[in-house]
């Protein structure tokens, strides 16, 4: 039935060119696709802006920037890194995969699917534009503190271009979570349960809460710093009666579940790429589900912890809640390296990528724990300790993981695998470039370095670590040149993967790569979370 | 139906050549720090000091408030747990990688494991443990550190920040609190071993008072006083009116010359601190009208500021006799000044600060040939250099 459905509406499709389907499309692999594409430009664009900031900080004295410029680039290199590339790849992967997975053929709403697609590049386009206008982009760092981020001293337009920007972006992310929460409720195939959802399911359905939870809160914050700056709004104005710390509090509790935005999904693909590649079912299934939703709820009772220097905050709560968080995320490093545990592990690229996170995320997480110690907190704070932080998370964190998703999910994209080899030495460059580039910055922000800083004295003391992180950071730049390669031959040549190239346990792998639009013509039985494996071994194998 | 998969060149390797070239490379970096020409028989040695330096690296400096050395010493036990599960973890993790690789001879499947109850409430309820230790020692400390109690004979200090600079008012140990002496330049001078009561103040935007020998820093939010107190731990400093100097600067985003904004702090034992406060009180009530130098004569040199810069780097004047600096502070609301110091760091000349936008002559005493340092005094990072000849 389904299939003769499908053949008699392919011709229409034939009659427009391909990239009049691509740009009206509301396929969701396609869209999945563009977003994937769109991050990875701004990942390039935001690493161009890391670079600037490295090669300014690599010696003493201002050599090739004024500090408004450098001031820019950590902005903008920030803004592009987190608002344009990692919550959009994420968001990608999840509508690329989520509705394979649960057996769906497409999202609940493809058309608002494709509408908080097309926001993003506008949203961009809309913050890098601030580069054109009088006075430059945003350059209060991305969390565009007031007063500083206020008309008073940032007077140019940058800094509205950028409220305008993360407003659009916002709400692009609002309306792929409410897709995303109808999808995952309404469209799952008959035999999928909750409970028999793959891990990235659950993980996009709990990052879709936080978005939906968080994210129109900052919406308001965005608001009121836009009134506050064009019609003397007054909300973080002192003088006008307003508070200061307010917009803290507000963006606070939109960016740090937004942390959790970012690293979820991340955990979701390597909880897929692990058990795959391992020939074993996740440890602990269902303990990894609860961990999720604990992390997810327990992310709305840290965000003060990014404030303990304000002095305006009830640290022992806050301090509490953030030591509690480590343990679901405890559970989930233990039940990966179980997952391992009496496997049979091939070491290809993803799961070659999945160690890497697994190795460094531990490190991010580590390091976090000190914060939570409030007064250590107080000695580490905005010094280039956190940026570390932050680093060993996003990029030992989520950027490798991301890494694992393209090199696990190319194949199904495409029908073609990625070239092995490529994809082990842009490995090694990326984790030797980017552990230079970040273990130093524990140092220097315990020797108090601050961050945000553009230049520093010769006689700090910082000059030789600065000088390795910048080295770690033309390294990692190097790495990304043989993906770009692998890619483009890999298109072109690379060897066809067929259905499930992986021997992969979940739906996505029970029909073609890439997919026919609407998905499957038929599923195998769902009795457990590993469908595609029980087809191949039968459901008496693995339960 | 399973076909085993070639694992390809030796799996565990990428790995490992990643860990081994990472650690090679910061190998290389310490061996390339020992000074050149040191004799080959010195080698160990100074490798052995570049260690030590490398393990002090990993820890705050040394503490030299009270509070700041119980905030060492509570890093130091979140260290020590930190570094036990890194290894613990990353062990596991390297020992499944390299223990279970899938063999050609693999083609039955392992066993399939779903999960463990008693494991995985041990690995849930030994965390919860530790982080519950972690927390009630936290909390202990923070309560030593972030302590408030007045106590008799503390030293009043407001700090106040503003975009770019630091300036310290002391303020009278009676209720009327009124300002005693206002420091313009950069620098907050304490007694070690009594409490010192430190408020911050912001005009503009948020600041922070950063430390990092006090292992320390607070925000200074406009709108809200902060406050703090802390008690510079006496063994850290040496008798005599120089003391003990500690560096400084804002660590909160505050605009473009935000890596600038530096200041220190001098420890001094009490005695030689009422000395200073003394001297200064009198020097202030003292002074006639600075600005009033008299009409300059000989040699005028011109000098502005802004932006947190001087326009020119260089200046020449005539040798033995005096001459005159016009300074033009460009900056509004910034404070700056011109000092001059000779090659040994003696101030030769210190001028008045002042905030923009405004000017001041300042009559230069007559000064020996040869290389000085012009700078500001506000914004040390403002220099250039002045030949007399």
């Amino acid at each position: 039935m389904a299939t003769t459905a499908l053949d008699h509406a392919a011709p229409r499709y034939r009659t427009r060119s391909a990239l009049y389907d691509w740009l009206t499309t509301t396929d969701h692999k396609k869209i999945g696709i563009m977003y994937v594409i769109n991050s990875f430009i701004f990942f390039f664009i935001g690493g161009l802006l890391a670079l600037g900031v490295r090669a300014e900080l690599a010696q003493p004295g201002l050599q090739f920037m004024d500090e408004s410029t450098y001031n820019q680039l950590f902005t903008m290199h920030a803004s592009a890194m987190l608002f344009l590339f990692v919550i959009p790849m994420l968001a990608g992967f999840g509508n690329y995969a989520v509705p394979l997975m649960i057996g769906a053929p497409d999202m609940a709403f493809p058309r608002i699917n494709a509408l908080s697609f097309w926001m993003l590049p506008l949203g961009g386009i809309l913050i890098c534009s601030g580069f054109l206008v009088g006075g430059g982009a945003a350059q209060s760092g991305w969390t565009e503190y007031p007063p500083l981020s206020g008309a008073a001293f940032n007077p140019g337009s940058g800094t509205d271009l950028w409220l305008m920007a993360v407003t659009l972006i916002g709400t692009s992310s609002i309306l792929g979570a409410v897709n995303f929460i109808a999808t995952i409720f309404k469209m799952r195939a008959p035999g999928m349960t909750l409970f028999r959802m793959p891990i990235m399911v659950w993980t996009m359905l709990v990052t879709s809460v936080l978005v939906l939870l968080a994210t129109p809160v900052l919406t308001s914050g965005l608001m009121m710093l836009f009134i506050d700056r064009n019609y003397g709004g007054g909300f973080f104005d002192p003088a006008s009666g307003g508070v200061v710390v307010l917009w803290q509090n507000i963006f606070w509790f939109y960016s740090h579940p937004a942390v959790y935005i970012m690293i979820l999904p991340a955990m979701g693909i390597i909880s897929e790429v692990l058990p795959v590649f391992s020939r074993k079912p996740l440890f602990g299934y269902k303990a990894f589900i609860f961990a999720t939703a604990a992390i997810g709820a327990l992310g709305f009772s840290v965000w003060a912890h990014h404030m303990f220097t304000t002095g305006q905050v009830f640290l022992p709560f806050f301090s509490l809640m953030t030591f509690l968080i480590a343990v679901p995320t405890g559970v989930k490093m233990f039940n990966w390296i179980a997952t391992m545990y009496k496997g049979q592990l091939t070491f290809q690229t993803p799961l070659i990528y999945s160690l890497g996170f697994l190795t460094m995320f531990l490190i991010g997480g580590i390091n976090g724990a000190f914060h939570a110690a409030v007064p250590v907190d107080f000695a580490l704070h905005d010094t280039y300790y956190v940026v570390a932080h932050i680093h060993y998370v996003l990029f030992g964190g989520s950027v490798f993981a991301v890494f694992a998703g393209i090199f696990y999910w190319f194949p199904k994209m495409t029908g073609r695998m990625l070239n092995e080899t490529l994809g082990k030495v842009q490995f090694v460059l990326l984790f030797i470039g980017f552990n230079l580039t970040f273990f130093p910055m524990h140092q220097l922000g315990l020797s108090g370095m601050p961050r945000r800083i553009a230049d520093y004295s010769s006689s700090a003391g910082w000059t030789d670590l600065n000088l390795v992180a910048t080295i770690g950071g033309f390294i990692i730049a190097i790495g990304l040149l043989p993906f770009l390669f692998n890619v483009f031959i890999s298109l072109r040549n690379g060897k066809p993967a067929g259905d499930d190239p992986w021997e992969a346990n979940t739906l996505e792998w029970a029909t073609t790569s890439p997919p026919p639009p609407y998905n499957f013509d038929h599923l195998p039985e769902i009795r457990s979370e590993r469908p595609v494996f029980d087809a191949r071994h039968g459901a008496a194998t693995g339960h | 139906m399973t076909t085993p998969r070639r694992s390809g060149p030796s799996p565990a390797l990428v790995l490992l050549i990643s860990a081994v070239a990472t650690a090679a490379v910061f190998l290389g970096i310490l061996v390339l720090q020992v000074p050149a020409g040191t004799p080959a028989a010195d080698y160990p040695s100074q490798i052995s000091d570049q260690l030590a330096n490398v393990w002090a690296s990993f820890f705050p400096p040394v503490a030299t408030t009270e509070q700041g050395r119980r905030t060492h010493d509570l890093y130091t036990l979140v260290f020590i747990i930190a570094a036990f599960v890194f290894i613990l973890v990353e062990g596991l993790i390297v020992f499944a990688v390299v223990r279970y690789r899938r063999k050609p001879t693999d083609t039955e499947l392992p066993p399939q494991i779903h999960g463990n109850n008693a494991l995985e409430i041990l690995w849930t309820a030994i965390p919860t443990a530790i982080v519950a230790l972690l927390f009630v020692l936290s909390w202990q400390t923070l309560n030593v550190v972030d302590a408030r109690e007045a106590s008799p004979g503390e030293v009043r200090i407001q700090a106040t920040a503003a975009r770019f600079q630091w300036t310290f008012q002391y303020i009278s140990s009676d209720d009327n609190q009124t300002v005693v002496y206002d420091q313009l330049t950069p620098e907050m001078v304490v007694p070690a071993g009594r409490t010192v009561h430190l408020a911050l103040y912001s005009p503009d935007v948020i600041h922070a008072f950063y430390v990092p020998q006090f292992l320390f820093k607070r925000d200074v939010v406009p709108g809200k006083l902060n406050v703090f107190d802390f008690n510079v731990d006496p063994a850290m400093v040496p008798p005599g009116p120089e003391g003990a100097t500690f560096k400084g600067q804002c660590a909160e985003l505050c605009g473009a010359q935000h890596w600038a904004m530096q200041f220190t702090v001098r420890a001094l034992e009490p005695k030689e601190f009422d000395a200073w406060l003394q001297a200064q009180i009198d020097a202030q009530s003292a002074k006639p009208s600075p600005a009033a130098s008299g009409a300059p004569t000989g040699v005028v040199l011109e000098l502005s500021a802004k932006e947190i810069a001087y326009d020119k780097t260089t200046l020449e004047a005539p040798a033995d006799e005096p001459f005159a600096i016009k300074f033009s502070n460009n900056d509004a609301g910034v404070t700056h000044n011109v000092a001059i110091r000779d090659a040994s760091g003696t101030e030769a000349f210190t001028g008045e600060i002042f905030p923009g936008v405004d000017s001041r002559t300042y009559a230069v005493p007559a000064l020996p040939a040869g290389s000085y340092t012009f700078l500001c005094t506000v914004h040390p990072n403002m220099t250039g250099t002045l030949t007399v000849k």
